[in-house]
């Protein structure tokens, strides 16, 4: 039985999968537009050899006629409307690789090409139940980023991107049923140069079924050693060596907004896209991230950035948006915004949990978290500390407040005389009026002394430490110092 | 008749009412003393806000709940320090054992500030001790932040000044604290879900001497190494001390 199984393993054959972006030329320029353009003919047009070409234009462009490598002089003489938009190919690369993390939730193996993706499918339908399931699920985020999307299966990148048909197809297709549509597809989509296609004019070959069936010596005769290349990656029988794509390992990414914000709220939909493509990001590389710094670009006059310092526990787009819309209403914005960028470089590794079915500990931890960073994000750094002990024998310097530091050293010696909860800042000097010490009221002295000296290097400090009463019965630490026989009030006891 | 689930969500609710039944507020969580627990019926209301009205500063009031900080910090749960009046000493807070790690101190700048942090904090299920220096938060503030507390798993304290006493206020539990003399604490219910105000108790907060020593009696220090030459390092004499010389 188990010999069965690993033969099955052994046999299983890679499953391609590619999927092409017709119009990620016009998505990459749409995404970050509003919707209402969406109505008319848009094409995209880029300078070729001299000209002006269409590059690719949308359904309502077509009606018209407008099509592909068409120039632009003659797409806007049959579709006077054309709303005509230059090509970013900064914008196009930053769509491609966001759609390309999207893919790698699916698969371990993706592979970015020109205008689409290559996936590795075989095994991956065991996380989602189905082959069916998981295409379902890969195009509906594919649309959540509002690109059109054609899909291509095959037993190896080249074959599926050949196949790849007009629409998004969810089944997958077996293996007869690939190789038949495979040798019926027509020689001209080959790669290779106009020259070789005339070639297989000439000997009546017509589909790649007719190529394949004649000998590989004869066609290496004739043909270009690159043609035989081409087969053998058709054929799948070399492993594909195109680089695999790996999320990078800084995060950054930015929209546009050609019309300008100018509301705090406003913001908040453009954010909570950035930050979604964060998480998808976050999830591909499994960790959490530790800041994240946004920035917001005017048209005219300086940029504003804002960084959120996280604990590590946060990585969830939700989250993510509440502390960043804290730390929105203390910023002060320009008037109007044009470009907003979400960046990132610090991570750690995401932590491994192991969830217990009755304990609710890991859920409290990250609560507290989570609060610290909301504190931070609607307070400032500054609102924020934690008392910290150091070896030292002065009590301003034993103890103080510093940043919150979750790590701190605890262990501490302590002293058995009592001590206040409360510190005064600094010592404040009290008076004495006739044998009697004075603070706010007249103050007894019940215990003590206790002596403390320190800083015998810069000023030598020697202090007798005392508790001391008022008639209310509040007590108070005083303390004599030594050299100057002042007495100084220095804490409470709560 | 009611569905019995639906009596069942009524009953468990903190805030029905159910005549004489003590059993009434079942979350409490010891004080550490016991008197002052039988005076609370129990111990400090859990998922419910705490008033304590402190005659002044000083007094011991930080001392009461320090069983119960030491107990919350050591179960790892954060506890939040929103705006106290005086800087908290690490060194004593160590001493009674508590990791300083659980600790966070929130400063805010205005009213608006200070009851968003209350309420996140206790939204966050960390135990609070807010201090209302700056202004006397109003009774719809209060409201809010018993509001929020009868729906977190911990207990929720607030410390007022005598002037919050002209006010009523939405806590389930007031008291007033008062120091008798020193180390003991006169502590007055006025306020309590399930019991009738007014009751006071008298409690010990150490087993240091309480003698008063004038100041020209002052004890020698006698540990500390005499030094020959050094005048201003002499240990203490009695004669130094003499004041009105």
């Amino acid at each position: 039985m188990k010999k069965h199984r690993i033969n099955n393993i052994d046999q299983k054959k890679d499953i391609w999968l590619y999927i092409d972006f017709p119009l990620l030329a016009l998505d990459a320029v749409l995404t970050d537009t509003d919707n209402t353009q969406v109505e008319s003919a848009i094409a995209i047009a880029s300078l070729q050899k001299n000209v002006q070409r269409i590059v690719c234009c949308n359904n309502h462009a077509q009606k018209w006629g407008v099509e592909p490598a068409l120039s632009l002089s003659t797409a806007l003489t049959i579709c006077p409307d054309l709303l005509v938009l230059s090509r970013n190919h900064e914008q196009e690369k930053r769509l491609l690789h966001s759609l390309a993390l999207i893919a790698y939730q699916f698969s371990p193996e993706v592979i970015i090409s020109d205008r689409g993706l290559w996936l590795e499918l075989s095994g991956c339908d065991q996380l989602f139940h189905s082959y069916s399931k998981l295409l379902q699920r890969l195009h509906r985020q594919i649309l959540s980023l509002s690109a059109t999307a054609t899909t291509g299966i095959a037993m190896s990148p080249l074959s599926a991107q050949l196949l790849c048909g007009q629409k998004f197809q969810y089944y997958l297709p077996d293996e007869n049923e690939i190789h038949r549509s495979l040798m019926a597809t027509e020689l001209f989509k080959l790669p290779g140069n106009q020259k070789q296609k005339n070639n297989f004019k000439q000997l009546g070959l017509e589909s790649i079924g007719d190529l394949q069936a004649l000998p590989r010596s004869a066609l290496s005769q004739r043909f270009s050693p690159e043609l035989i290349e081409t087969l053998v990656l058709l054929n799948g029988e070399k492993p594909c060596t195109l680089n695999r794509f790996t999320p990078p390992v800084e995060f950054s990414d930015q929209i546009q907004i050609p019309q300008g914000l100018y509301s705090k709220d406003s913001l908040l939909f453009f954010m909570k896209t950035l930050l979604q493509r964060f998480c998808l990001y976050l999830s591909a590389r499994q960790c959490h991230c530790r800041n994240i710094v946004w920035c917001f670009e005017p048209l005219l006059g300086k940029r504003q950035s804002m960084a959120i310092t996280l604990s590590g526990s946060n990585n969830n787009w939700p989250s993510l948006l509440t502390l960043s819309r804290l730390r929105l209403e203390r910023l002060e914005l320009p008037q109007s915004i044009d470009q907003i960028s979400l960046f990132c470089d610090q991570f750690i590794d995401k932590p491994e949990l192991s969830f217990d079915l009755f304990d609710d500990q890991i859920t409290l931890d990250n609560q507290s978290s989570e609060l610290i960073d909301n504190l931070y994000a609607r307070l400032g750094v500054e609102a924020l500390s934690q008392p910290s002990m150091s070896e030292e024998h002065l009590p301003e310097n034993a103890g103080s407040i510093g940043p919150p530091n979750r790590s701190a050293k605890t262990n501490y010696s302590t002293s058995k005389a009592p001590q206040p909860l409360w510190l005064l800042t600094e010592p404040t000097r009290i008076q004495q009026r006739n044998k009697q010490l004075y603070w706010r009221q007249p103050l007894t002295i019940i215990s003590g002394p206790e002596r403390l000296c320190g800083n015998w290097w810069q000023s030598e400090q020697q202090r007798d430490y005392y508790l001391a009463c008022d008639s209310k019965g509040a007590r108070y630490w005083v303390f004599r110092e030594s050299m100057s026989k002042q007495w100084f009030v220095h804490g409470l006891f709560a | 008749m009611p569905s019995k689930p639906l009596l069942k969500n009524l009953l468990s609710r903190q805030d029905t009412w159910r005549g004489r039944n003590r059993s009434l507020r079942k979350h409490v969580i010891t004080t550490g003393n016991n008197s002052l627990d039988r005076l609370l019926l129990g111990g400090w209301p859990v998922s419910a806000l705490s008033e304590l009205v402190s005659q002044q500063d000083g007094i011991g009031e930080l001392s009461l709940l320090m069983p119960t900080l030491k107990r919350y910090a050591n179960e790892d749960k954060l506890c939040v320090w929103l705006d106290p009046p005086y800087q908290p000493y690490a060194p004593a807070l160590v001493s009674a054992g508590i990791p300083l790690d659980k600790l966070l101190i929130v400063r805010s700048k205005n009213s608006r500030e200070w009851l968003w942090a209350a309420e996140q904090a206790i939204r966050g299920n960390a135990l609070l001790f807010a201090w209302s220096n700056q202004t006397q938060p109003r009774y719809t503030d209060l409201r809010k932040l018993q509001l929020a507390a009868s729906d977190s798993r911990s207990p929720v304290f607030l410390f007022s000044s005598t002037a919050a006493l002209k006010a009523s206020s939405p806590a389930l539990l007031r008291i007033e604290l008062d120091a008798l003399k020193a180390n003991v604490l006169l502590i007055t219910l006025l306020k309590l879900r399930g019991k009738a105000p007014g009751a006071k108790i008298q409690v010990s907060l150490g087993d240091e001497s309480t003698e008063r020593t004038e100041l020209d009696k002052l004890p020698v220090n006698i540990h500390y190494p005499r030094l020959k030459k050094a005048d201003y390092l002499l240990p203490l004499k009695p004669e130094v001390l003499r004041l009105n010389t």
